[in-house]
């Protein structure tokens, strides 16, 4: 893979950090969490103290417990479903895109099927006729909200793919014997992880709100813990009227956190990816410091002057050795 | 080399007015443009790269000049920033760039406008009217959703707003006849004619206004050779017409021997060499102007083995420390590899090259490729190689 | 240029002919035109020989190319390689792969972006047979074989780290993995910087004369053609209307055609210089009916709009598409130029 080099973009590199921080969570938050956070035993609708930083629920389990717990199922699940929604969405896309004909109109028939059916509904279907025990199973769960997630990123690979069909790279791979299977992911495909890297996260968003809202319907097994379902039994428990904000706010919260921090990596994924598309270009702060306008209109290129001798020779220096 | 060495007060914000070098002369200048030291940057500070190193050319009135140069030699970006057409990242980071352009009420006069301090006002009513640019490819210059006589009514409207409706239509008419072609063209969208068809619209747009200098950026790489030979003679025609310089940008230096007065040719952002067209071709004095007349295998003569130039062309971020030319020059010496030669006069104040082998203190004599007066017969060569 | 002892041609083009049919915008049903890109072409390629074929863009060159690397299939025609008739329709195996290979225009864009050239040439080596412990060693030799020396800084780069000349290279050195016997190039200097153009005509023909491949250059610079060819083949509109041994017809053009490609060529060295007259030529208009370059001919005659002239001979191994010459021999009908022929064995026609 090309040299990844770390992305100066302030905007990148907080969306960055937060994905990492619940990653962590997702690892060791169990481990982390100070209290069994099934355990009933604490005196119930506590508000946030020293002993319990988010205070208790209406059964007396203990909150914090709860979000750090419950961080593992709905992360995990969000994964899982983004990768296998992301499989099957390269899978169909990039064969669709490029083995045209029947190939393509059937693969095209079966991603508009999907992507036409509303994907909640369908979820709630699937998931009420799966046996009890395998809705406690995470990867069961994501393996559903998979089905209904891969549609779009086949669409937007197979446009792609239809236009990297007919580059002089493909069929120079065609020329030199190159069975289609191998052109189509050897050669196609890693072309492009720009696009699949911004499908995989946008399923992964779109995972994780799907599986919060089951879990807030009550579909899934309440044995696991996840975020939706804390917000179920608050929802169940009358939180928001009695302004119990600290059962329903963080959970609420660390699900928007992830998104955005996940909205914001998918910003600066094509500077990662590519090295070439990272900027000769500066940013507003460099700007600044050396006087250039803010935008750069088309027709009115910028001229630099120096107001004063430089105290470097004054002949324009060349460059090696900077 | 960081922004922190030099006191930098930007010039550019185009929605200041600012006194501008403007110098109403009494008689009209000889020159319709003079560039001295002009340099242009991609990005500043430490990622910077220079793609044009102080570039001094003066053309005259009617003259044309033709600029010959490979991949990173700068000829594009050169006339782009020019005219402040560059793009973002471009900078120009020095020089003057002083159009001379005739007072329209009087010929006798120029008024000097410094294209480089001008403000967005009078850059505005410089462009087309005094200097137009015809760009590499009129199927991307031109709008694709408009049709031609669109094209031609937007161009006239803007910079004549005195004109009428029926006057525009006629006067597009008459442009298209200049450039030979048929005014029902003035009704096509662009994707519906030739290549060359396209050019000679971008042609007659150019013309539209009469400029003092025209501006061509390979405006016939893109075509067939026998649509360029049209084109170029129709250039010819327009020009003892109209009377208008020309700076033409090419890398078929042959072309430009033919079309041009004089050749100017870049290497690495730098002029490496500068003499009449025909001067040049007959007697060049910088190794990379022979490597480049012999990189063209002729079409009469004898059959014999060429080399081109070998290594590739320059890369602008990693230039060597003395002349650019050194990797791949045939004729190096010591010093080359330390010390980058300035372009000096020689012979004539015309012809000038950088180049060591021309300093008086050379320690070898000039080889005699590059010391001719006059171009052999190009078929005095070893015995042509055998064939099997 | 002799005859004897030599094989007959690696690769033939029989007749080869492609149309295709596209709509007429702004008419009614049925309403389809026939573009004729490629016409009632044929050609031979020998081992050891470079054959040009010089043309504008619309001339069919590209097309004809594919063809002969049957990535385009023929609407009519047929081609024979090493002797065997390959029937058109038929897929294209392995096997043909092995034997003929194609250089493409585009150096930047003919190497996958996202893969080291490691890969560019080790794909050809296995997908051929060669064992996976040799694939670096073999490598490292095709890149030795176009000049990319040391191989090894080449192998790990990505493509663009290259200039284009050194893309153009390891385009070749693809090719050349495969050890085909002909090596089809379409215009592979096109695109490239001049001073690195005589590289890849000298290295084309240096592989031509070491490798005995057999070599279809393909270009819409004469002058280019002229330096390396063996054997020169003007096209226009889809045919063929000039072809010669060598040079000759570049020194002696016969071919309305080739007299005003010729002329058209900036040459510094020769003071005259031609100056066609100013109106627009009708740069579209091809004959449907006569021949194709009568509305551009300067000679043109009555006998020209009507029917298309048949190959006349004009000198040794010359042809001419044209009815100027209706008073030399005509070209025999199956092929322009004589087969060559191994000693002994009875001439064919």
């Amino acid at each position: 893979m090309k040299n990844l080099r770390l992305p100066k973009s302030p905007k990148v590199l907080l969306g960055l950090g937060i994905v990492g921080f619940f990653i962590l969570m997702t690892v060791i938050g169990p481990w982390l969490a100070p209290f069994n956070p099934s355990a009933t035993n604490f005196a119930a609708n506590l508000t946030p103290s020293a002993h319990h930083w988010l205070g208790t629920t209406s059964l007396g389990q203990d909150i914090f417990s709860q979000l750090l717990v419950g961080a593992r199922a709905t992360m995990v699940v969000a994964l899982v479903a983004g990768l296998v929604a992301t499989v099957l969405s390269v899978t169909v896309g990039v064969a669709a895109g490029y083995l045209g004909g029947f190939s393509d109109d059937g693969l095209s028939l079966l991603s508009n099927v999907f992507l036409a059916i509303p994907g909640l509904p369908l979820l709630i279907v699937i998931d009420s006729y799966l046996p009890v025990n395998s809705r406690s199973n995470s990867f069961v769960i994501g393996l559903i909200i998979s089905l209904t997630g891969w549609a779009w990123g086949a669409r937007v690979l197979r446009a792609q793919t239809m236009s990297l069909r007919n580059r002089d790279f493909v069929e120079a791979a065609r020329i030199i014997g190159e069975k289609r299977r191998r052109i189509m992911f050897s050669e196609i495909a890693p072309n492009l992880l720009p696009v699949l890297a911004s499908s995989f996260l946008f399923t992964v968003l779109y995972s994780i709100g799907a599986y919060v809202t089951l879990a807030y319907i009550g579909l899934t097994s309440t044995a696991v813990w996840n975020w939706g379902t804390m917000l179920y039994w608050a929802q169940a428990n009358n939180a928001p009227l009695s302004n119990e904000w600290y059962w329903f706010v963080p959970p609420g919260i660390c699900i928007a956190l992830v998104g955005t921090g996940l909205a914001l990596v998918n910003f600066g994924i094509d500077e990662f990816i590519n090295p070439r598309l990272r900027a000769a270009g500066l940013t507003a702060r460099q700007r600044r410091k050396l006087g250039l306008p803010r935008r750069v209109r088309l027709g009115f290129t910028p001229v630099l002057r120096p107001v004063r001798t430089p105290r470097v020779a004054a002949a324009p220096a060349k460059l090696a050795g900077q | 080399m960081s922004a922190d060495t030099f006191d930098i007060q930007a010039v550019s914000d185009p929605l200041e007015p600012r006194d501008s070098d403007v110098v109403v002369a009494n008689e009209r200048s000889e020159f319709v443009l003079e560039v001295t030291n002009f340099s242009v940057d991609y990005g500043v500070g430490d990622n910077m790269v220079r793609a044009v190193n102080d570039v001094t050319l003066h053309l005259r009135r009617s003259k044309v000049l033709g600029i010959a140069g490979e991949s990173g030699s700068g000829k594009s970006t050169l006339v782009y920033a020019m005219t402040r057409l560059l793009r973002a990242p471009g900078v120009i980071s020095a020089g003057d760039v002083i159009l001379n352009v005739t007072n329209p009420d009087n010929e006798t006069e120029s008024t000097s406008v410094n294209l480089v301090t001008a403000s967005e006002k009078e850059l505005r009513k410089v462009r087309w009217s005094h200097v137009s640019i015809v760009l590499q490819s009129a199927l991307s210059a031109l709008n694709p959703v408009l049709r031609v006589g669109r094209e031609f009514d937007e161009v006239l409207k803007t910079h004549r707003p005195d004109m009428s409706k029926v006057q525009r239509r006629s006067r597009a008419a008459e442009l298209l006849a200049m450039v030979g072609l048929n005014e029902d063209r003035l009704v096509r969208f662009p994707h519906e004619l030739s290549g060359g068809q396209r050019q000679r619209i971008m042609i007659a747009l150019a013309l539209a206004l009469d400029p003092d200098l025209v501006i061509m950026d390979e405006p016939t790489t893109a075509l067939d050779v026998v649509t360029q030979r049209e084109i170029i003679s129709e250039l010819h025609h327009l020009r003892s017409r109209f009377g208008f310089a020309m700076i033409f940008i090419t890398h078929d230096l042959s072309l430009l021997v033919e079309l041009a007065d004089e050749i100017v040719v870049m290497y690495a952002g730098e002029i490496v060499e500068r003499a009449g067209a025909r001067e040049l071709y007959d007697a060049p004095r910088h190794p990379y102007t022979l490597g480049l007349l012999n990189s063209f295998p002729p079409l009469h003569g004898q059959r014999r083995e060429l080399t081109g130039i070998p290594g590739s062309p320059p890369d602008l971020s990693d230039l060597p420390q003395g002349c650019n030319f050194y990797p791949r020059c045939p004729f190096r010496m010591a010093r080359c590899e330390h010390e980058a030669p300035a372009l000096t006069s020689i012979e004539n104040a015309d012809r000038g090259v950088a180049c060591w082998l021309h300093s008086p203190d050379s320690p070898i004599a000039v080889p005699v490729e590059l010391s001719r007066t006059a171009n052999p017969a190009r078929n005095s060569a070893p015995a042509e190689r055998s064939r099997s | 240029m002799t005859d004897a002892t030599l094989s007959p041609s690696v690769l033939s083009a029989r007749h080869l002919t492609r149309h295709f049919t596209t709509r007429v915008p702004g008419r009614f049903l049925n309403a389809k035109r026939v573009v004729r890109a490629v016409d009632d072409v044929s050609l031979d390629l020998f081992e050891g020989r470079v054959t040009a074929v010089v043309g504008e863009s619309g001339s069919g060159k590209s097309v004809l190319a594919r063809m002969l690397a049957r990535i385009v299939t023929p609407t009519s025609g047929e081609l024979v390689l090493e002797g065997t008739p390959i029937p058109v329709r038929s897929k294209r195996t392995l096997d043909y792969a092995a034997m003929v290979q194609l250089v493409l225009q585009d150096p930047y864009a003919s190497v996958n972006p996202v893969h080291r050239i490691r890969h560019a040439l080790e794909r050809p080596l296995l997908i051929h047979g060669a064992n996976k412990s040799d694939v670096e060693e073999q490598a490292k030799t095709a890149l030795a074989r176009v000049s990319l020396e040391p191989p090894e800084r080449f192998l790990d780069r990505y493509a663009h780290e290259l200039s284009g000349g050194q893309l153009q290279r390891v385009s070749i050195a693809r090719a050349l993995c495969v050890k085909p016997d002909v090596l089809l190039a379409d215009e592979p200097i096109s695109m490239l910087d001049v001073s690195v153009r005589l590289g890849i005509l000298n290295l084309l023909r240096g592989l031509c004369d070491s490798e005995h491949l057999a070599i279809l250059y393909i270009t819409h610079d004469i002058a280019s053609a002229r330096y390396i060819a063996d054997e020169t083949i003007v096209m226009y509109a889809g045919q063929i209307v000039e072809r010669s041994h060598g040079t000759t017809l570049v020194d002696e053009p016969t071919h309305p055609y080739t007299q005003l490609l010729i002329s058209s060529v900036p040459d510094p060295s020769d003071p005259t210089s031609q100056d066609p007259t100013k109106s627009e030529h009708a740069t579209f208009a091809v004959a449907d009916v006569g021949c194709r370059f009568a509305p551009r001919c300067p000679s043109a005659m009555d006998v020209c709009r009507v029917e298309d002239p048949p190959d006349f001979i004009v000198g040794e191994g010359h042809t001419s598409h044209c009815w100027l010459h209706a008073s030399e021999p005509r070209a025999a009908v199956e092929m322009a130029l004589p087969q060559r022929r191994r000693e002994g064995e009875p001439t064919t026609t």
